[in-house]
This record gives structure tokens, sequence and C-alpha cells, in this order.
């Protein structure tokens, strides 16, 4: 029953593995990785390079981890969340099933794809085996890491799915959850020192991983056996007042600095003339509606594992900031598009879309005020980590006497919140389901944020002869380049390094040489006007459908 | 005040609704019953300005349902047949919020949302929040928003769906009193007992294709050309009230089930009344004499068996 004629999991691999995009998906993927794999081969036998060869691995084992981190909670935190929205959840858990079929058929049927994905690189990795340099047992690892990961992920998402209502807020927590276990992983299992990664892949991990997973399914039985989330209508009011009462460190004010800034008092009288209704209701009623949990968690979490961050990447070591602010993107990278990928999806859901479409209110003014809502809420909740940055720059010489570095920082973090929103309502223009909107957003994000760095990556090792220069054009799009792009160290203020000059400027008019960092400043602006006009269109005319012919 | 013109919506190789022709005069309700698939909900929609036709033009007040959505959405009240709520919003904030959306100055918000709440008995529900509501609570609450711009024509897509009876006769009387403020409404239901007491008529839609529209009592009679006579009598003269029947020639067919006897009657009310001295006289005793009218359920199922063509 738990694997055999279950009927949650056949349920879901049926939806979710027999539509052409599933095929189509996992062609491009494989497609993807093939190429890579070709250009790299060597011409001839002679031209075989161990470097280049653990270089591709290196490539395929980070960005199926990154895919793994990135994806499983996008399938994994909508899983319960999904039937509690749906109104399926009192009946699923009335039914004849145990617990552990729910949770084993949810789990396996968010992960199977991935893991389809995960192993239909394998025969490619294999090639990168015969180019040698990589130890047979080096891949088993990786793949033995990339499941572990995948199966904690995934659980742990779960686990949000069921302590939350909606999708989105289990997805951000999720994200939070993962972030710092992803990190340390990847540090652990990439370090030089062979013994000590062998030791940690072999001997740590899975254990850890079995405790977690043992601890997670208990926590989870015993929820879904005695669910105390179902019940009358009237539980499903949350009395933020109450919850403020019980709340375990952060306490959210409403009236006070900084937290007005992302929610707003509720309203006691009625809103002035002028006011954007639908910019008022998100910011006042919905970002609260399911209570302050999700946003306690988000904080918290990120201002814990900001902290020793700091002292490392800051405090010790004050040329690593790019490593700080490239944490801070991630963090928007996360829980940005949480905010805006479900916003215009959400409505459809909860069916409140025709009410609000057959109001008077403009299509314009209903993204607009999405939009705004959205970059809001992300922006200071990113904001809220650059309090440690901007201590660095008081406190230590070396940075203060860069202050315009700070500038530009602040700068590439705020561009970022605009692109992770913008990019996030399109893609919920687009899309009928928050899921998708939020797969679609992750893997825009990707493609724009990562796919560049990761591209460059394999060009130095597999293209010979491309300028720095012209590497660093690839990178454009991506902040994490423009922030590694701001000169830090000593040596790279110096002109006489012509190769370092050369790997931070990029000539966008001819003549014009310009810093990635500035290339990516010049470039987002209108790119995200451009997306949001393509978010109007795509609204207007696919939602908001009745004028015109 | 409603027109539908040859409106036509496909769906691929579906046509869900075929060359519509409608027309609601001022101050009319109408009912709009079809069994579930019939094309009731898609039609609403387009007159909700939500959807666009295949072909075909449709107006409200006079306002161009394709070339003047906003216009239209101006004069009508919509309220759909499967709708949410904001979560973490109280009910005056709900109804705030679509008069904001609606362009109504604060000035007037106060007064209007006061209204509405005491016309649909929401005054107590105030300062709830909206998502703690029950069923019934937040289909009158949805109403409350429909009306919170004041509009003439209301089109309500079942808007008894799901409640209980008490709810449900509730939203009866309610529907009955913007009937009496002079609002034309277009209502649709499958619960036709719902909208027999108070629409001024109904039209009959299936598989798209509009099978009867006019006034209860005008489909009726196209329905049956002859009235259907029901006379019940003490049992023991049911023998000799069923013979004095068949004698009658407006009498063409007759039916006697103990002292209940069923005839199909072609004459005028005069000679209705003379039947009725000539069963008294004779001696019948008469417990009751009537003409049985089609209930819309029996209208309903007539029309959508393919009676009518």
């Amino acid at each position: 029953m738990i694997l055999r004629d279950n009927p949650v999991l056949i349920r879901e691999l049926l939806v979710n593995l027999r539509s052409p995009r599933a095929f189509a998906l996992q062609f491009v993927y494989v497609s993807l990785l093939g190429a890579m794999v070709y250009f790299a081969w060597p011409a001839n036998e002679g031209q075989v390079s161990s470097g280049a060869a653990q270089r591709l691995f290196d490539l395929f084992f980070l960005g199926q981890f990154f895919l793994v981190a990135l994806v499983a909670p996008t399938f994994a935190a909508g899983s319960i969340t999904g039937e509690k929205e749906r109104k399926t959840y009192e009946m699923l858990l009335a039914s004849p099933l145990m617990p552990t079929s729910i949770l084993i058929g949810k789990l396996l049927s968010s992960l199977t794809y991935l893991v389809i994905l995960i192993i239909s690189s394998l025969p490619l990795i294999i090639l990168c085996f015969l180019l040698g340099g990589i130890l047979l047992s080096e891949i088993a690892r990786a793949y033995l890491i990339l499941i572990l990961a995948a199966g904690t992920f995934g659980l742990l998402s779960l686990a949000c799915s069921s302590y939350f209502g909606r999708t989105s807020s289990a997805l951000v927590v999720s994200y939070l959850v993962i972030l710092p276990l992803a990190i340390t992983c990847v540090y652990l299992t990439r370090t030089n020192d062979t013994t000590l990664r062998d030791f940690v892949s072999i001997s740590v991990l899975p254990p850890w991983c079995l405790m977690i997973w043992s601890v997670v399914v208990i926590a989870l039985n015993g929820r879904l056996l005695r669910p105390p989330d179902v019940g009358s209508e009237g539980k499903e009011v949350v009395d933020e007042e109450q919850e403020m009462k019980y709340a375990i460190g952060v306490v959210i004010d409403r009236d006070l600095f900084p937290d007005k800034l992302f929610a707003p008092a509720k309203r006691t009288d009625l809103m002035p003339d002028g006011t954007n209704p639908v910019l008022d209701k998100e910011l006042r009623s919905e970002i609260f509606a399911q209570g302050t949990l999700m946003l306690r968690v988000v904080i918290q979490v990120s201002m814990l594992l900001s902290i020793p961050l700091m002292a490392f990447l800051l405090f010790l070591r004050p040329e690593n900031a790019g490593y700080y602010v490239s944490y801070v993107l991630t963090f928007n990278l996360l829980v940005g598009p949480v905010f805006s990928a479900g916003s215009i999806t959400q409505e459809r859901e909860r069916q409140t879309l025709n009410l609000l479409l057959t109001t008077l209110l403009r299509p314009g003014k209903i993204v607009f005020a999405k939009l705004i809502a959205a970059l809001r809420v992300s922006t200071v909740l990113t904001f809220l980590l650059t309090e440690q940055l901007l201590l660095a720059y008081v406190l230590i010489p070396e940075l203060r006497d860069r202050a315009w570095t700070l500038v530009i920082y602040l700068l590439i973090i705020a561009t970022c919140c605009l692109a992770t929103s913008t990019i996030g309502l399109l893609c919920s223009a687009l899309s009928r389901k928050t899921s998708v909107a939020m797969i679609l957003t992750y893997l825009s994000l990707l493609l724009l944020f990562v796919g560049p760095v990761g591209l460059r990556w394999y060009l130095q090792g597999f293209a010979g002869g491309i300028s720095e220069a012209r590497l660093a054009a690839f990178t454009v799009s991506s902040p994490y380049s423009a922030a590694f792009s701001i000169p830090m160290k000593s040596s790279q203020f110096s002109t006489t390094d012509a190769n370092s000059q050369a790997s931070m400027t990029q000539q966008i008019i001819p003549g014009i040489n310009l810093p990635v960092w500035a290339v990516y400043l010049i470039m987002y602006p209108p790119l995200c006007a451009m997306l949001f006009g393509l978010t109007y269109v795509f609204f207007r005319y696919r939602w908001w459908r009745a004028g015109g012919t | 005040m409603i027109e539908l013109m040859h409106f036509t919506k496909r769906y691929g190789d579906f046509v869900a609704v075929d060359d519509l022709n409608l027309s609601i005069g001022t101050g009319e309700v109408f009912g709009f019953i079809g069994p579930n698939g019939a094309g009731k909900s898609t039609t609403i929609r387009f007159l909700a300005t939500l959807l666009r036709p295949t072909s075909g033009e449709g107006k409200v007040a006079g306002r161009s349902v394709t070339q003047d959505p906003m216009g239209v959405r101006k004069v009508i009240g919509y309220m759909p047949d499967d709708f949410g709520v904001y979560d973490g919003m109280k009910v005056w904030e709900f109804l705030d919020f679509f008069a904001v959306a609606y362009e109504i100055p604060r000035s007037y918000r106060k007064k209007i949302i006061g209204q509405v709440l005491e016309l649909l008995d929401l005054t107590h529900k105030r300062d709830d929040y909206v998502n703690g509501l029950s069923k019934g609570m937040k289909q009158r609450l949805c109403l409350a928003k429909t009306l919170v711009h004041d509009p003439p024509v209301l089109i309500l897509d079942e808007p008894a769906s799901g409640l209980d009876p008490r709810a449900r006769l509730e939203m009866k009387a309610l529907l009955n009193e913007l009937r009496g403020m002079g609002k034309t409404i277009l209502v649709s239901s499958h619960i036709l007992s719902e909208l027999a007491d108070f629409c001024t008529s109904i039209g009959v839609i299936e598989r798209g294709k509009l099978l009867a529209a006019g006034s209860i009592a005008d489909i009726t009679r196209q329905l049956r050309q002859h009235r259907v006579l029901k006379v019940r009598v003490v049992d023991e003269t049911a023998d000799l009230a069923a013979a004095i029947m068949r004698d009658e020639s407006n009498v063409k067919t007759i039916e006697q089930f103990d002292h209940t006897i069923t005839a199909e009657y072609h004459g005028d009310d005069e000679a209705l009344a003379t039947l009725l001295g000539r069963l008294i006289s004779s001696g019948v005793g008469v417990h009751s004499f009537g003409e049985e009218e089609l209930s819309l359920e029996e209208v309903f199922m007539m029309i959508t068996k393919g009676i009518v063509n």
C-alpha cells in the first residue's frame, strides 16, 4: 500500500509525468548537458586534460545540486498546501489511507521528476569519467549526495507544507531552512581536503540525513493522523494579537520601523480617496492573512545566518564583501518571487479574480499595485540583511575608504529586488497555477542570474582564446557577477593589472569601457520596464479580456 | 435593459452557446434556467464583460459589452457562482475595498456601506473577518459587494447554491426586496422552486441553445394548448362525476383515480362554471374543483425533454 497501489503516488505521477511538457523539459535538460559535454570533448585523444574533466564534473555536480535545492521545494512545498487550497485535504485525511502512504506518495511524486532529471545526466557524467582525472567513486559520491539532498530538501519542504496553509508561505520557509543546509553541504563536500570530503560525504551526511528523515516523518505522521489545522471555518482566521502574545523570538509590530515598511498597520477607517485599493489590500491584509509565522521565520533564519557570514566575510576578510552580497542576493532570489509569482495566480485560485475584474479598476492599476506590493515586501526583507554590510563599512577602515563600493552594492541588491519581483509577476500573469508560476520564475532567474556564471566557468575551461572581457560580457545579466566585478582587493585598483582590469570592464558601446556592475545597473531598469509592459499585456489580454476585440 | 444578439461562444469544436438572442426589459426579474453545462454561466460571464464572444453582441443599459466594457461594469453588479474572499479583511474593509474599486468618494462610502450592511442584515458582522464567515454569510457579503455601487442591473449566477434551507429562503426574500427596489435582475439557478415565485420571466437553455423565453404563463400556454382540470369528490359520487364529465363535449380525455378525476379540458371559463353547476345539481359531492397549474419544474422538464421544438 505504501509504494504499490498507493493512490496518491499513482495519481500525482500520472498528472506530473504524462504531460508533454515533462518530456520536453527532460529533452531540453539532457540536450543542454549533452551540448556541454560535446563542446568540451577534446578533438583528439592527446588533448585530454584531467583538469578539464574535473571542471566539467564540478559544473555538473554544482549545477544539479543548485537545481535540487531550488526545484525540490517548489514541488514538495505545494503538495500538502495545494490540497488545503483546493479544499481536498480533509477528504484525503478522512480516506482509509495511512498517513505514511499519503506522506510517501506526496514525497515520491514530488521528487520523481527531479530524480529522473538527475539520473538522466548519469550517462553524460560517465563520459566525463572517460576523459580521465575523475574517480568512479567520486561520481558515486556526487550522486549519493544529490539523492540525499533531494530526499532531505523534499521532506523538509513537505514538513513546511504541512505546517503552513499557503504554498507561498511553505515555499519561502522551505528555502530559508534549506539555504544554510545547502551552503554547508556544498562547502563540506567540495573542500580541497579529500579526507574531510570523503569523511563528510560517506560517514556524516547519510546518517544525518536519515536522522532528519526519521524525525520529519514521525512529526508529519502525527500531524496527518491528528491534524490540528482542519475543522470549522472559523479557524481560518488568525488573530494577530493572540499570535504575537505567544510568538517566540522576533515580534512584528506594524506600528514600528522597520516592520511598518513591509506591513503597514491595518486600517481603522475607510481608505482615503485616490488610494489604490489593490495595493492597500495587498500590504495591509494579505501579507498577514495566514499569520505572521512565515515572516517571523524568514526574518529570524536569514538574520541568524547572516551573523557568521558577516563575521567571516566582512570582518575577518573584508575583501570578501562580494560573497556577503551574494548571500543577500541569494536570499532575494529565493524569497523575492514568493511575493510576486503568486500574486495574480492566487487571485484566480482563490476565485477572487472575477470579483476584481468586474470592478472599474484598470488592468494597469491592478498589475502596478501587485508589483509595488511584492517589490516593497521583498526589498524591505532583503535590505534588513544589509545592516551588517553598513556596519562593516562603518567599522572597518579598509572598507570605509571605499565607501562608493557600498553604494554600488546597495544598487545591485535593489536592482536584483526589482528583477526578481518583475519576473515573478510576469510568470504569474503567464501561468494558471501558482506552483507553475513559481517554477517558471525560478527557472528564469536561474537562467539569468546563475546560468551566465556557469557559462563563464565552462567557457574558461573549454573554449580557449576567448578574452576575459568577452567572457565578462556573458555574465552581465547576473547580479553575482556584478557584485564580484567591484574591485575589493588592493591589487584590483592598480591600473597596471591589465588582465584584472579587462575582466572587470565591458564594452557595451564601441569605445566606452564599462565595468560589469555598471552594465548590469544600466541594463536592468529598462529590461524590468519592458517585462512589466509584457506583464500588463498578458494580464490585459489573458485575464482582463472583455474590452475591445 | 439587457440584450443579447446572436451571441455565440465556441471552445474549439465545442459550442458552449449557440446564436443566443434575448431581451430583458427594465425592472424585470429574469430567471435563467438550464441543466448543468447548458451555457448559463458562459452567457452570464459574457454579460459581466469577462468573456469575449466568438460572434454576436450584447448590450446592457444601452452599452456594448464588447466595445464599452467599463461602461457596462458601471451599471452591473455581478455575483459569480463560485467566488472567494480576501483573507485577513474585515467585512467593512471588504466592502470599502470594492467601494474604492468602484470609485465611490469617501464621503459617500460610510453611508453606503452602512446601508448595504443593513439591507443584507450583516451589520452585526461588520467587524468580523470575511474568511471566518459561514457560506450563507459569504453569499450575503458577495451580494452586498455587488450592491455597493448601486447598479441598476444585477447579474447573479446561482446566488443560492450551497445554502441551507433557511439561508435559501432569506436569499429569496432579499432578491424580492431588490426586485421591489426596481432593479433589473438576471438570475440563474437550477433550483427551479427558487425562481418560480419572483421571476417575471424565464429563459430555458440547454446545450447552448435557448429553448424558450418569456413569462412562465406564456411558456405554459405554449406548452399546453389545453387546460388540465382536477376534480376531487366525495367517494361514493366519483363514478357519477366521471360520467357527467365524459358527457361534456369540452372534455377530451379523463382519468379517474379513487375520488380524484383529472381531465383534459378545452372550454372557456364560462363553460367551466356551467360544468361545475351541473356536477353540483346532479348531487355530486364536489370537494375541490380547479385547474391544475404547471410547476416550473414540469415546464423545465417538458422543454428540456425536447417537447417544444
